[in-house]
């Protein structure tokens, strides 16, 4: 055993000399055979000649010898790169082509690869996550609401969680927003209202302190509160004596009995259904408090709901007891059948919902890039190897078995897609940083992207395969057609062998097809984007501030004295020189959706439950709608005069209009809530306005003004400035207007509506701008794979060009004739092209608006445009070809 | 001529180099003579299965090369037997001889 591996060590590490003694012994043995037979009589070079045959292929017998010294495999692997780095050294253009195509590949890929894995793959920060599931209601079938996800009514929250078998915890939760006051300035807290098991559905404990009892989430005692991570650091110096000490929230005092691990940030307004008023982020959490007994009339249902399935239960067994439970709520509550249906969704399907498919899009074009760019070397190696075809004949006759060839071929490759990788890898170094600068903040986690353990073996991996993947079939199909022609040829070069020909036109061929569908698709979101920010979301984002302001309840306990508040902050705000109108909302556009409730249109009979017309309910304050710049259409807007003792009045917006009393004047016509008892008159229509996402398409809206003690709580609303010049420079003054008001009233979330605007469209840029760099990707690599293929056909070609020159043929004849070619070959990529993206970019219709996915102007530019391109690639070595001197040209061959 | 010589079996040819060797150090080319004598032209070591045997017989450790000088006062690479080499032997010699023996016994019955 010993004696093996000294010996193969020996073999491995003193080749050179292994190799010189086997060369003399096999000399030796030559010559004694000679000897013997000049001896026996035979002449010399008879002699000579009868021993070489008698050895057969003396480098076949080497290549056994080795073999028999049993390091064969891992020495040749050492001879091959050797030999790889020395041919790639010697062409300097084919080795920098093809690493740099491939380091534009493989650090794309890994890129985004490093991207999908801290969003997707990576286990989420909650034990057990898989147990973990959000089942939101469902609204039902043919009832259209707005919102797809629907929160639970306390009745049915509180009914489930004490019958449920399949869940161990079952919690609800509400965003909210507290003002933390006393020592220092008064701010605004990211507050979640949470139900007593909300720690233990989620598997999270605090890290110092404990979470709520079922005790304290009763009404009246929840006086107590958690801090986020973030905020002890910040304001509580990470002091951990902070627990037991009481803190003012909203003017009382809130006992701290906790404090969150780093990290927990649960729930994030970007990870929920856009439906719901979650804070960006929660700074602390107190306990929700649901009162037992009855639904009041009019009460809201608005709660979010998370639960834990008991270990070993699956999803699929908690969806069944919904279901079961909703069919038990039917039969109690016969009239609202239907609205009882939820959906248990997964904790990581929750938090990835709206990110998950951009990602594979993405996925998908930068697998398309690999594949041009495998496609591209593999034909780069293709066309090399037919220059080389006459060193592998000579070889293979000389006694290198055909795998053997193959394995140094495929051997080249990997060495070259292994430079590559070491290339890509940091160029995603170079990409990740991007991605973490210009990356939009509200895509979850993509601020954890790094360049970890996985990614790095995914580099590995994509380079190793793709060089196998691009080495293999050139290798096979050149040593397959050296065996027999490359000697036979006599010529340097295999001309037009066909089956390589072939090979390689596909390869071309579906590079252009790809590259194509990829520009397609980076058009298609280019025209899409365009849309998007050109689109009427029924305001004027430009030269508006808006804010928050949160009223206590403490010290404005009743609706009188909050309207008179808000009245006062808003004539402060008028009276600034610079501002032209002032006014506020439940939400300003595209700051979140509003409260949806079911309306009573009269003479409009409703006999079931499910056909109740429903509509986003929305205060607003007169003045609103000039702030933020949605246009009246008809009728009047809220005055001043519109107070609590005059006739109640209400504003519906176009789609409203539309829907509910279509053909009709809407001026005049009566609309009612299910909590008042009056019916509102409808004064005037206003544009459509978008509330949550650039692309949805608004639903009916009812406007009632704030002065007319509208149902709910107005305690948190949001304003709208707009102003003259700068928005940013009227910041200081609307803080003042505010503050002379009342000095403890924190402004929350001041912003300019434009910023708000901007990162809405923050998400839909980000993947445009991978997309279409992807696109521009691809086309380059296609366009270098079109540019080598015609400048090889040109060298190919050099003799024939010369006899037709020399035979008169005029140079632009020559030009046509190269071009045409190349024209053949994009033709035909682009029509397949063409017919791959209309079969397969349909999967995108999700990501589109205002564009179809089978956009014909799209394709069609598109296709004009690549082709364009194209040809440009192509016409520098036809230029080339059209230089031909006739002489040197039939001289060459 | 090769046609009127023996086919080597199958697995006989270490047996063969490793009983040439026990007589004493020899370099290939007399490995290969020394075949061919004994055996009186009946049996052929091929150049090209000596070699590669010389070598994974030196890996096993069965035979040790040294470099001497050869009749012709030329540099050679001598082969010689190690002890396990000999084990082997003995070993192979006691197996091939039970399996003449037997194939012999079956050709004489049948």
């Amino acid at each position: 055993m010993l004696t093996d591996l000294l010996y193969r060590l020996r073999a491995l590490c003193r080749r050179r000399v292994v190799e010189a003694e086997l060369d003399e012994e096999l000399r030796a043995h030559h010559d004694a055979a000679v000897r013997k037979h000049v001896e026996a009589g035979v002449p010399r070079e008879a002699a000579e000649r009868r021993v070489r045959l008698e050895f057969g292929g003396l480098d076949q017998l080497k290549e056994e010898c080795r073999d028999a010294r049993g390091v064969a495999p891992l020495e040749t692997l050492l001879t091959d790169v050797a030999y790889a780095g020395r041919l790639l050294r010697k062409d300097r253009a084919f080795a920098a082509i093809a690493i740099a195509t491939l380091t534009l590949a493989i650090g794309a890929s890994t890129t985004v690869f490093s991207v999908v894995n801290a969003i997707l793959l990576e286990p989420l920060p909650y034990p057990d996550a898989q147990q973990v599931v959000l089942p939101w209601r469902l609204a039902p079938r043919g009832v259209d609401v707005g919102f797809r996800d629907l929160p639970w009514g306390r009745r049915e929250f509180q009914a489930f969680s004490q019958q449920t078998k399949t869940f161990a915890s079952f919690a609800a939760f509400v965003g909210d927003g507290l003002n933390l006051t006393g020592d220092g300035e008064a701010v605004r807290l990211g507050t979640a209202r949470v139900s007593a098991g909300f720690f233990s559905a989620l598997g999270v404990p605090p890290a110092i302190g404990r979470a709520f009892t079922t005790a304290e989430d009763q009404p009246g005692r929840e006086h107590e509160v958690i801090l986020g991570h973030r905020l002890w650091q910040e304001r509580f110096a990470g002091d951990p004596a902070v627990v037991g000490r009481a803190i003012d929230l909203n003017g009382a005092p809130y006992v701290v009995i906790g404090v969150m691990p780093a990290g927990f940030a649960f729930p994030r307004a970007a990870e929920m259904p856009g439906s719901f008023s979650f804070p960006k982020e929660p700074d602390i959490w107190v306990p929700l408090a649901l009162p037992a007994g009855a639904l009041k009339r009019g009460e809201p249902s608005e709660l979010a709901v998370v639960g834990r399935l008991r270990p070993g239960v699956s999803v699929r067994e908690g969806q069944a007891e919904l279901d079961l439970f909703a069919r038990q709520m039917e039969r109690e509550f016969p009239q609202a059948k239907g609205w009882f249906d939820a959906d248990a969704r997964p904790l990581a399907r929750q938090l990835t919902g709206d990110t998950r498919r951009p990602l594979l899009l993405i996925l998908g074009a930068v697998f398309l890039v690999l594949l041009i760019a495998c496609s591209n070397v593999a034909n780069l190696l293709l066309t090399r190897s037919m220059a080389r075809a006459r060193e592998l004949g000579l070889r293979s006759a000389l006694g290198a078995a055909r795998g053997r060839l193959i394995r140094q071929l495929v051997t080249e490759s990997v060495v070259l897609s292994a430079l590559g990788g070491a290339g890509g890898v940091l160029l995603a170094i170079e990409g990740i940083a991007c991605v973490k600068a210009f990356g939009p903040a509200s895509i979850p986690r993509l601020h954890d992207v790094s360049l970890d353990v996985p990614v790095l073996l995914f580099a590995f991996g994509a380079s190793l395969s793709t060089g196998i993947a691009f080495g293999l079939a050139p290798a096979v199909a050149s040593v397959r057609r050296s065996l027999g022609s490359a000697l036979r040829e006599g010529s340097g070069r295999a001309i037009g062998s066909a089956a390589g020909t072939r090979l390689r036109t596909a390869l071309l061929i579906s590079q252009i097809a790809l590259a194509l569908v990829l520009v397609i698709a980076s058009g298609l979101l280019v025209r899409t984007f365009v849309h998007l920010v050109r689109a009427d979301g029924g305001f004027q984002a430009a030269h508006v501030v808006t804010f928050e302001l949160t009223l206590p309840p403490s010290a404005y306990p009743d609706t009188d004295r909050i309207v008179r508040a808000y009245g006062a902050a808003l004539d402060r705000l008028r009276s600034i020189p610079l501002v032209q109108a002032a006014g506020l909302g439940e939400t300003v556009p595209m700051g979140g959706a509003g409260e949806s409730t079911g309306v009573r249109i009269p003479h409009r009979p409703v006999t079931r439950d499910d056909e109740r017309p429903f509509a986003n309910y929305t205060i607003v304050s007169p003045g609103f709608f000039a702030a933020v710049g949605t246009p009246l259409l008809r009728g009047r807007s809220f005055l001043e005069s519109d107070t609590a003792d005059s006739m109640p009045v209400a504003i519906v917006n176009r789609a409203m209009a539309e829907k509910f009393w279509p053909g009709q004047d809407v001026v005049g016509k009566a609309v009612g809530i299910p909590i008042a008892p009056f019916d509102m008159t409808i004064v005037g229509v206003v544009a459509d306005v978008k509330h949550v996402t650039l692309r949805e398409a608004p639903g009916p809206e009812v406007y009632v003004p704030y002065t007319q003690k509208p149902w709910p709580s107005m305690q948190t609303m949001h304003f709208a400035v707009r102003v003259n010049g700068e928005p940013a420079a009227s910041i200081a003054a609307v803080r003042a207007a505010v503050a002379a008001v009342d000095p403890r009233l924190p402004l929350a979330n001041v912003a300019t509506l434009s910023a708000i605007v901007d990162d809405a469209a923050a998400q839909p840029r980000f993947w445009m701008y991978l997309v279409s760099a992807f696109g521009v990707v691809a086309l380059v690599l296609a366009c270098v794979g079109l540019y080598g293929a015609i400048s090889y056909a040109v060298i190919d070609r050099t003799a024939e060009i010369g006899i037709r020159l020399a035979l008169g043929a005029q140079r632009g004849e020559i030009l046509r004739l190269v071009l045409r070619q190349g024209v053949q070959w994009t033709a035909v990529g682009v029509a397949v092209g063409l017919a791959a993206a209309f079969a397969t970019l349909r999967m995108m219709a999700s990501f589109l608006y205002g564009v179809q996915a089978t956009d014909a102007t799209t394709f069609f530019a598109v296709a004009i445009a690549l082709f364009a391109v194209a040809i440009a690639a192509c016409y520098v070595p036809a230029r080339r070809a059209t230089r031909v001197d006739p002489l040197v040209a039939m001289r060459s061959s | 001529m090769a046609s009127s010589r023996l086919p080597l079996p199958q697995g006989t040819l270490d047996l063969l180099i490793l009983r040439t060797l026990s007589l004493r150090p020899e370099h290939g080319w007399a490995i290969a003579e020394r075949v061919q004598q004994i055996s009186q032209n009946a049996l052929q070591i091929p150049q090209g299965s000596l070699y590669p045997a010389l070598h994974r017989l030196e890996r096993r450790g069965w035979i040790r090369a040294s470099w001497g000088v050869s009749d012709h006062n030329r540099r050679a690479k001598y082969y010689e037997l190690t002890r396990a080499g000999r084990r082997r032997l003995e070993s192979g010699e006691t197996a091939w001889r039970k399996l003449a023996s037997a194939v012999g016994r079956i050709l004489e019955a049948v």
